[in-house]
């Protein structure tokens, strides 16, 4: 028998991870017109993982084997093709440097941070469209594949594939650095990170069925980002406050389906499955976005989920919320925000008003077709005991596109609807 | 007992298709199934070495067993009462639920 040396244990996700600071890492070396190299390199790496692991056991320092075999792997391929001319010696001498330093080692992960903030900040350049800054952003720096991405996006992979080759194809002959913009540049650019982040981690959270697993990793990868940003000197109030709102969101993730997985409304959600953890979190960011006067979105959405999470069960502050809601609406009008509102609205001033006060969205085309808007109706409705036209609204939803639950959680509604005629 | 070797033919294809996260998850699920071998004396002697030849020309085989896209991965010598409980074992591998080949040949003269 063996007396081989107890399998190492890996991180969870360690592979994703160390996929993103390395791809980070070895632009930063090659260039940014070579990010496609250090990607083949990183994916050379770990497919060498995968075929020497599982015979000879995990290695003592996983992070250390694949960021060595990963730059190995760069060389050979600056050696092969010869892409950087007369340069290719000086080049593959920087590789070799770098290879010898590790990750784990506390000077080497500052750097590795730097390298993944720069990347970031590099796919979000106002020259890619957002779409792809998305795309590209989850594939460099989070790590996943472009199957991965299609289904967190509900998109074909052969879209997602068109998404990267184009950010790419921009990088290159737009000659994009990973050099840090400043002043008014790095203000723009700050807020182009955060909107990227905060839609990563909305379709995360979004949905509620399919590839839940793939959903919550989006939600994870978003609040990761923002705190590798909340890390780092550029950090302003308002990406605190993007971290508090995601902290604080993520935090009843688990909470908003039951066991079969059935919708679970926030008033009847159990507390106890809140994760304290990213609780206290939220709150530590969200104490730290009170300084200075600026007063972003994310401000306000991190208040109106602080209120929530600070609530005990059944007695929700609506009336802070609507206030917050009104605040909101005064920086970013949009009839999804004036939807929420309404719904404080109905629990601070009743049903009758909250009915009035979502009128004007039955005109607003970003609601045509949308379930939630139907929904909120029908329970106004039902409020009121008009019944009949609750369960118009809630047959009229259910002909929209909705998830499972969702679908299930209407035709409840919809009985609901009978029962009390 | 009688030994085993189990032959590891993987089609490099496949892999490449995995995602870090994916890749991580596999070499999880051999690991496991190694770390069980070892543990009930099952696994004989070296537990085995990747064959794969270096600098880009990866052995190919073409031998009755496996087709000839495929790459001999690595192997293990288990210990199995008979050819039966061999087989049995090498089923519990996650080698094949990736949609790999696994060869079993009995060691002869051990």
């Amino acid at each position: 028998m063996s007396t081989a040396a107890e399998p190492g244990v890996i991180l969870e996700h360690l592979f994703r991870h160390q996929a993103g600071r390395m791809v980070a890492h070895l632009t930063r070396l090659l260039g940014p017109a070579y990010l496609t190299v250090a990607e083949e390199a990183v994916q050379e790496a770990m497919l060498r993982a995968l075929q020497t692991w599982p015979y000879q056991g995990v290695p003592e320092n996983p992070a250390g084997w694949l960021f060595r075999v990963a730059h190995n792997s760069a060389i050979d391929a600056v050696r092969r093709n010869k892409i950087f001319g007369d340069k290719t010696d000086a080049m593959v001498v920087e590789l070799s440097r770098a290879a010898t330093v590790l990750p784990n080692d506390p000077g080497i992960e500052e750097k590795l941070r730097d390298d993944e903030l720069r990347m970031i900040f590099m796919c979000c350049h106002p020259a890619i469209p957002h779409e792809s800054s998305v795309a590209l952003s989850l594939k460099t720096v989070g790590g996943f594949n472009v199957r991965e991405i299609a289904r967190a996006f509900l998109a074909d992979d052969a879209t997602i594939a068109q998404r990267l080759v184009r950010a790419k194809r921009l990088i290159r002959e737009q000659g994009l650095t990973l050099d840090m913009p400043h002043g008014a540049e790095l203000q723009q650019r700050l807020d182009a990170v955060s909107e990227v982040i905060y839609f990563m981690f909305n379709e995360g959270y979004a949905a509620l069925e399919g590839e839940s697993l793939i959903r919550q990793d989006l939600c994870q990868e978003a609040l990761r980002l923002g705190l590798l940003i909340a890390s780092s000197s550029i950090v302003t109030p308002s990406i605190h406050a993007l971290v508090a709102l995601m902290a604080l969101q993520a935090a009843r993730l688990s909470a908003r389906t039951d066991d079969a997985g059935d919708i679970v409304l926030l008033e009847s959600q159990d507390r106890a499955r809140w994760n304290q953890r990213l609780i206290a979190l939220g709150f530590h960011h969200f104490d730290r976005s009170m300084s200075g006067d600026h007063v972003s979105e994310y401000h306000v959405q991190a208040a109106i989920a602080a209120t929530h999470a600070r609530a005990q069960s059944g007695s929700v502050d609506w009336h802070t919320i609507l206030e917050l809601y009104d605040q909101l609406i005064a920086i970013k009008n949009s009839s999804v925000i004036a939807l929420n509102r309404a719904v404080a609205v109905r629990k601070v001033y009743g049903a009758a008003q909250a009915l009035a006060a979502i009128e004007p969205l039955d005109r607003s085309p970003d609601l045509r077709n949308y379930h939630l808007l139907l929904a909120v109706r029908g329970q106004f409705l039902l409020d009121l005991g008009r019944n009949n036209e609750a369960a118009d609204c809630y047959h009229e939803a259910l002909q929209c596109r909705c998830s499972e639950p969702e679908r299930r959680f209407l035709q409840r509604k919809l009985a609901e609807c009978g029962s009390h005629a | 007992m009688a030994q085993f070797m189990l032959l590891l033919y993987d089609d490099p294809s496949g892999w490449e298709k995995l995602s870090p996260e994916e890749m991580q998850k596999a070499i999880e699920k051999y690991t496991a199934w190694r770390k069980k071998a070892i543990d009930s004396n099952r696994l004989a002697g070296d537990v085995g070495k990747v064959i794969r030849a270096q600098g880009g020309k990866p052995r190919v085989t073409d031998g009755p067993y496996s087709e000839t896209k495929e790459v001999l991965g690595g192997y293990y010598t288990i210990e199995a009462a008979n050819y039966e409980e061999a087989v049995q074992k090498a089923l519990t591998h996650p080698h094949a639920e990736y949609g790999n080949t696994i060869e079993i040949r009995q060691v002869y003269g051990t």
